[in-house]
């Protein structure tokens, strides 16, 4: 049996396998975008884009009255496929007895999946709309507590989008 | 002997035996919480609800058939608890029926109905029973929408148990344990229905020195350690198979291993040892692991300790060491030693340092006695260093070594991985040597500062080798933590951020050691000595004890591993192979055998 | 002086000068892919640095030179270091027997715009030097240590063998009709007849079609830039360099480009000649003088230019070929062709004459 009846390949008409007039074709169609306006473009550094609350920028933790929701529970760091999260969890007297006595995330290794928002509890852990994201040295990129906490009222799109898929 | 079928599989077991424990000693499984192979039965916590009946026999006593010519079996109309039922001749038992199984997850829906939703904070998450359970056996649903019953956290009941009072399920476990095996009867349920809790009598503290064993065989995370307590997740942990290093005992346990420290050990199920149970002195042990290591060889420069590198090291004691043959000098082997450390030890003293003035010491405790697995002998190889007749020929007994010190007969001495914290009469007299060896594991040891050479010792939890016990069982153990020597071979023995992480991850930046078996360090100085032995590996050391020592013949660590140790003497008789119950997984089991654990 | 010292020193000058061309050439080419790029794709592109982003070359080789040389611990040290070299001496090499104009007189002396423009042979020196070429590029895959770079360095082998076979096959027709393998002499051919328009690509269009493409797959450009194939092999044999060493690779890139171009331009369409010689004559331009010798560069450079600006243009048209379909078209099409355009060639010569 010929199993390679109706290929691309055979449905192709004369012209089309000889390559050169869609090559042809194909050159007039880029020669025509070249002239096209640009207008369109950003001039990034003065004229910034503010993203949706579907943009997966730099992971960061919720802070809500006063402290981190986050508990500690390690899930972010099991599942972050990049091994990007260290926790070492602390007892508090609170009552969620227990918080995240050091939480880094290193940028990078991070890869922006967005598994640790997904797979928190808590939802303590969230991507944020921050996509500037510039190191000038491998420590500087480890970011601490004292760098990821992030007032909630700053991530309420992103919340709010998760409030939608949950 | 009674034969029963337990769904649709014929087994057969002994008399009095019931359900849930003839399933166990065939390696089937059926789901409880308050059931435990050590502890008296409860039957409080349904869990084990099977569907039990007999064969319908008619008023002859022939067996009734249905239209197919199968046995018609009468049910008994209510379900049975299978760890209070015994087995009887010819009974039919049905574990995953319909009915059984939706009174299971009736079960598991009325346990979680007061349990709080506090996996992200509990310790016990990912080695939890309850947890399992609502993978296996439940629907994953709950009915109930009110408020949830809220009870006292985080109560002290002894210094070693913390107590949770929402997350417990009432199995009593704890509390028959206390009693029972602890020996110490101060725990007892209060109040009833949803309120119901645990509380210890007036005025006592559970504090035997047998109570962190509840928290292990506590199904829920209601009891947990102050000492691990949020210390980390149990799957960021290796759980690799280890022999406590405490006492003479030889406990079988797992140690807990993340970013190469010791975080935790619990006890490994081995019935003719320690059973399921540790002492919790042993359990806390591992602080001289983690801490104060000595990392390199040190060499003493008037007074001051300073580092070296592992070459010049050995050179200097070789050629320290070549100065003083036969009477001039003492080797101290060490019952907290590996049997191949002793041996090769002892092998240096008689063949290189032609002496045979080998000893060891004790150092007990006579405190710790009691009839479960306190013993007063706190070395974990005091038997194993005996019956290598290490110290029998020696002309020097460990009584009179302080003497002989101070009167100056002995001029050299090498020490290994013996303190003498306990004996001062004889640390004092160290000055008087003009050579001092020492396999150290500590820097904080007196003795490292009378050494002139001090050997970075690699502890039990780096190394592989045997122990002998009180009881005369050789048991066989493997690293679990990382040295420089040993790195190339742990791969998988290695948590998962130890194994993945790299140079710039903080969370490796743990120490990686530069310290070394002792007879490997043993091995380096004889080679510098023109004598050429090639052991690789511990197993070819024990290969030669086995065959030159008729107390450990027909051994090998294969062997020792299959039967969980073997008695000295009885190498070609091992005991019976037993059933290990297993209450907690770390990881769900896929199958319903008792599988091996596995870290 | 002696005549020796003379022809030394011109030499010299020219050769200092040529390289210049060819390295500053090579920035242009940068610049106009990435300007050229961005405008398919409806970007902007480069318009930071300098007016229209016109620095941005030097910029892009301030950096190369800034960046940290990487060698990989396992590479083969010297041969590692030695690849780059290859490669960009080769491409420059290239440059010594193109010629950009005819000559000019200066007092007693012809001096041709060219080093050697008149060696006459010409053009096997080209074909020589850039299978040299692909010692570099395997070189450097072998050398790296590295499973892409040697898939890399192994496919531009492969590669540059299969093509340059109907490469040097068609041009033999080129060679047939002007009989002579100096390259000034197949621009003369080309100048004298047909008032300055018998250009090869009129009476060879087919061997054309297939030196084009030829020199596409030799200079490793889209569709057929297999050896460095980003998503395949990471960057192919370039993989392991990092600093000037890349940057060493990328301006041999872009030097093989303009090389193709002016091949290109030199053989089937006239190189400096101008058309209508008569004309130019006639208002006083004759040869020899500076202002026909630079109005013969500027026709050279115009056609070079149009042929970088179509590399660079096909390069973000067409996407880029599969391993056997490449092999596919260059020995089972492109090689037949070529051997059947140069037996027309040849029997078009001896029946008819020329
Ligand atoms: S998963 Fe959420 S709660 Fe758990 S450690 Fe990560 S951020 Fe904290
Ligand atoms: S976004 Fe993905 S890679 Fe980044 S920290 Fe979260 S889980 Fe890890
Ligand atoms: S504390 Fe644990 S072992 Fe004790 S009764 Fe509650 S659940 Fe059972
Ligand atoms: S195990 Fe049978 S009732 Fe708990």
């Amino acid at each position: 049996m010929n199993n390679r009846k109706n290929t691309e390949a055979e449905r192709l008409t004369f012209w089309e396998k000889m390559y050169i007039p869609e090559i042809a074709r194909g050159l007039g169609i880029t020669l025509r975008q070249m002239f096209k306006p640009k207008d369109f473009v950003r001039q990034y550094p003065e004229q910034r884009w503010e993203p949706t609350g579907s943009f997966r920028g730099r992971p960061v933790l919720v802070e809500e009255d006063g402290g981190e929701r986050c508990v500690a529970c390690g899930l972010c760091a099991r599942v972050c496929p990049a091994l990007a999260i260290e926790v070492q969890a602390g007892e508090t007297p609170r009552e969620k007895e227990r918080y995240p006595e050091k939480f880094e995330i290193n940028m990078l290794r991070c890869i922006f999946c967005s598994y640790c928002e997904e797979v928190c509890p808590e939802e303590a852990i969230v991507m944020s709309k921050d996509y500037e994201i510039v190191y000038t040295s491998p420590q500087e990129a480890i970011l601490g507590k004292d760098e990821l906490l992030v007032p909630k009222a700053k991530l309420q799109d992103r919340l709010e989008f998760l409030r939608q898929y949950k | 002997m009674p034969q029963f079928e337990f769904d649709g599989q014929l087994i057969e077991t002994k008399p009095g035996k019931t359900i849930i424990e003839a399933a166990y000693d065939n390696g089937l499984s059926v789901p409880h919480f308050c059931w435990h192979p050590e502890l008296p039965v409860a039957g409080n916590c349904r869990m084990c609800l099977v569907q039990v009946g007999m064969p319908a026999k008619d008023r002859e006593g022939n067996f009734e058939l249905d239209e197919n010519g199968n046995k018609k079996i009468n049910f008994i109309p209510k379900l049975q608890i299978a760890c209070a039922s015994p087995v009887q001749d010819g009974m039919v038992v049905k574990s995953v029926s319909d009915e059984a199984i939706e009174a299971q997850e009736a079960v598991m829906e009325f346990l979680l109905i007061n349990h709080p939703l506090d996996c992200p904070i509990c310790d016990e998450a990912g080695e939890c029973k309850l947890q399992e359970y609502s993978f296996k056996h439940s629907k994953g649903q709950s009915r109930f929408d009110e408020e949830k019953n809220h009870k006292r956290k985080r109560q002290l009941w002894g210094p070693n148990v913390v107590f949770d009072a929402e997350r417990c399920i009432s199995c009593s476990r704890c509390i028959r344990f206390a009693k029972e095996v602890a020996k110490q009867d101060v725990l007892t349920f209060v109040q009833r229905g949803d309120h119901v809790t645990i509380e210890l009598f007036d005025g006592t503290t559970f504090d035997s020195p047998y109570s962190m064993n509840v928290i292990d065989i506590c199904p829920v995370g209601a009891l947990t350690s102050p000492d691990f307590r949020f210390e980390a997740r149990v799957w960021e942990l290796s759980s690799n198979e280890s022999i406590s290093h405490f006492d003479g005992t030889g406990t079988n346990v797992y140690l807990g291993v993340r970013n190469n420290e010791i975080l935790r050990i619990t006890p490994r199920n081995n019935m003719y040892v320690n059973k399921y149970w540790i002492r919790d002195d042993a359990r806390l042990s591992y602080d001289f692991v983690n801490k104060n290591r000595v990392t390199q060889p040190l060499i003493n420069n008037n007074g001051t300790l300073e580092e070296a590198n592992w070459e010049d090291a050995v050179s200097f004691a070789a050629s320290k060491l070549d100065n003083f043959r036969g009477d001039q000098i003492v080797f101290v082997a060490s019952s907290k030693a590996t049997n191949e450390d002793n041996y090769i030890f002892n092998k240096f003293a008689n063949e290189i340092s032609k002496t045979q003035n080998v000893i060891y010491f004790t150092h007990t405790d006579e405190t710790r006695i009691d009839d479960l697995l306190g013993v007063s002998d706190i070395t974990p190889n005091t038997k194993g260093v005996e019956e290598l007749n290490i110290g029998k020929e020696s002309k020097i007994k460990p009584n009179d070594l302080a003497e002989k010190l101070k009167n100056g007969e002995i001029r050299a001495m090498y020490v290994m991985e013996e303190d003498f914290e306990d004996y001062p009469e004889i640390l004092e007299q160290l000055k008087n040597l003009s050579f001092l060896a020492v396999h150290s594991y500590n820097m904080n040891k007196k003795i490292n500062h009378y050494a002139d050479i001090v050997f970075p010792a690699s502890t039990f939890a780096e190394i592989e080798g045997t122990f002998t016990n009180l009881n005369g069982r050789v048991q066989h153990f493997t690293p679990a933590l990382v040295t420089k020597e040993n790195y190339r071979f742990m791969g998988m023995k290695m948590s998962r951020l130890d194994k993945f992480g790299a140079d710039n991850d903080r969370w490796t930046n743990h120490e990686i050691r530069d310290s070394k078996q002792s007879w490997k360090i043993i091995q380096k100085i004889a080679k510098k000595l023109g004598e050429d032995w090639n052991y690789t590996k511990s197993s070819q050391v024990f290969d030669e004890i086995s065959q030159n020592n008729p107390s450990f013949s027909d051994m090998d660590y294969k062997k020792l591993d299959e039967y969980q140790g073997l008695v000295l003497g009885k190498g070609n008789n091992p005991d019976a192979k037993q059933v290990n119950y297993i209450s907690h997984y770390l990881k769900p089991q896929q199958t319903q055998k008792v599988v091996k654990f596995k870290g | 002086m002696s005549d020796l010292t003379f022809t030394l020193i011109e030499f010299g000058i020219k050769a200092a000068i040529i390289i210049n061309i060819v390295l500053v050439m090579a920035s242009v080419e940068v610049y106009l892919e990435r300007k050229i790029s961005a405008w398919i794709q409806n970007r902007v592109g480069p318009n930071r640095v300098g007016p229209m982003g016109l620095l941005q070359p030097i910029a892009d080789v301030v950096k190369l030179f800034m960046k940290e040389d990487l060698v990989p611990k396992a590479a083969f040290q010297g041969f590692h270091r030695l690849a780059p070299l290859l490669t960009l001496a080769v491409a420059i090499g290239v440059y010594a027997v193109i010629p950009y104009a005819h000559y000019v007189n200066i007092g007693e002396r012809t001096v041709y715009w060219g080093i050697a423009p008149n060696i006459n042979i010409g053009v096997l020196f080209i074909l020589a030097m850039t299978s040299i070429g692909v010692y570099g590029i395997t070189l450097a895959g072998w050398a790296s240590n590295s499973k892409y770079s040697l898939l890399g360095g192994l496919r531009s082998a492969a590669q540059m063998i299969s093509y340059e076979l109907s490469m040097g096959l068609s041009l033999l027709g080129v060679i047939l009709i002007a009989g002579t393998l100096s390259l000034n002499e197949i621009i003369l051919f080309q100048r004298d007849g047909w008032y300055g328009l018998r250009w090869m690509v009129f009476l060879q269009p087919v061997g054309f079609l297939i030196f084009l493409v030829s020199s596409f797959a030799e200079t490793n450009r889209t569709p057929f830039d297999l050896p460095e194939a980003e998503p395949e092999l990471v960057g192919g044999y370039n993989t392991e360099y990092s600093g000037m060493k890349f940057g060493m690779f990328f301006l041999a890139e872009y030097a093989n480009m303009a090389t193709a171009s002016a091949f290109l331009s030199l053989l089937y369409f006239g190189g400096w000649s101008l058309p209508f010689p008569e004309f130019w004559d006639s208002i006083g331009l004759i040869e020899g003088t500076w202002s026909r010798a630079l109005l013969q560069f500027g026709s050279f450079f115009v056609k070079l230019m149009i042929f970088i600006v179509f590399f660079i243009w096909v390069r973000w048209t067409v996407p880029r070929f599969r391993y056997d379909q490449l092999m596919n078209l260059g020995w089972k099409v492109l090689l037949p062709l070529s051997i059947i355009n140069l037996f027309v060639t040849a029997s078009v010569i001896i029946f008819f004459g020329l």
